[in-house]
């Protein structure tokens, strides 16, 4: 019930939120109507991060306590982080196109690296898929998705440590947050969003974390059913051969 | 292409998006936990197993 509360709280918080951004917010001077992709794309990128964390986090905590319900954590988070990634990814490409120029560009630290966290945790989600036990799989798992987790510092602070055409923070950085690089209106437009992809965000999470926990029990029913068959196969085969010896 | 098409195609895919990726998570979810009731009431409905053979 609560779940469903927090559902559709973040569905309205995404409509008042996302109509503000798009109908009541004027456009940007230099940017014109593209600078509202950055109301989408900007919180893409935050929880893409989050997601991620969280799957490091999880991944510690199940290597720590060996508790399964942490590794349902990790692949919720992976799962949903890869998607809020190709969000962002697809964001930026739509507004880098009418501001920049260009869809893409490789040269670009941010951008390059931003696709290499996205190919990192595909591969995460393929790896999973490598080996049929619970806990082995959770523990590989956990050791790939804090190596992987690895990029996401990168990513965030390459546009400081390198050059390339992605734009420093705006609000982001401890030197911005009280004095933003944008208009009062953009920052609150900006910041309403994030709060509503956040709500989304959380109520994905809970949904996909009991979508694997019952996958989980229902894998563990069907691994508890072959080794239950293998059993009785091997006590049919034994007792035949017993019989077979007792008539000759 | 004008910038309006642009900001049209940046939200309309992640909005969209998002959308359809709560509504296959719902759908997944009511799948598993129909699988799940079926395997719990299947095993409400075996007999006790035998006891091994001495």
């Amino acid at each position: 019930m609560k779940t469903r509360i927090l559902g559709a709280a973040a569905l309205a918080a995404v409509v008042v939120a996302g109509a503000n951004a798009l109908f009541v917010v004027p456009a940007d001077v230099n940017q014109g109507d593209a600078q509202r992709i950055m109301y989408v794309h900007v919180p893409a990128a935050w929880l893409a991060y989050l997601s991620f964390g969280v799957t490091a986090l999880a991944g510690v905590g199940y290597l720590w306590r060996r508790d399964l319900r942490l590794d349902a954590v990790a692949v919720s988070g992976a799962e949903i982080g890869v998607m809020f990634t190709a969000f962002a990814i697809w964001g930026g490409m739509m507004w880098g196109r009418p501001v920049w120029g260009v869809f893409w560009q490789w040269e670009d630290p941010r951008l390059t690296t931003t696709a290499l966290l996205l190919a990192l945790y595909v591969g995460y989600l393929l790896f999973r898929r490598l080996t049929d036990d619970p806990h082995r799989r959770a523990a590989r798992a956990a050791v790939v998705g804090l190596v992987a987790a690895v990029d996401i510092p990168i990513v965030h602070f390459s546009v400081e440590w390198w050059r390339g055409l992605h734009q420093g923070p705006t609000i982001g950085s401890p030197d911005r947050v009280l004095n933003p690089a944008a208009p009062g209106q953009f920052v609150i437009a900006l910041v309403s969003m994030v709060a509503a992809f956040t709500l989304a965000w959380a109520w994905l999470m809970i949904r996909r974390y009991q979508l694997a926990r019952i996958e989980w029990q229902i894998e563990e029913h069907g691994r508890l059913g072959r080794i239950s068959a293998a059993r009785h196969a091997a006590r049919t085969a034994a007792a035949r051969a017993a019989s077979g010896e007792g008539a000759t | 292409m004008t910038d309006v098409w642009f900001v049209v195609a940046g939200w309309g895919v992640i909005m969209g998006g998002l959308a359809l990726y709560a509504g296959l998570l719902l759908r997944r979810l009511g799948a598993a936990r129909e699988a799940s009731l079926r395997i719990r009431r299947d095993a409400e409905a075996l007999p006790p197993p035998a006891p091994p053979a001495t």
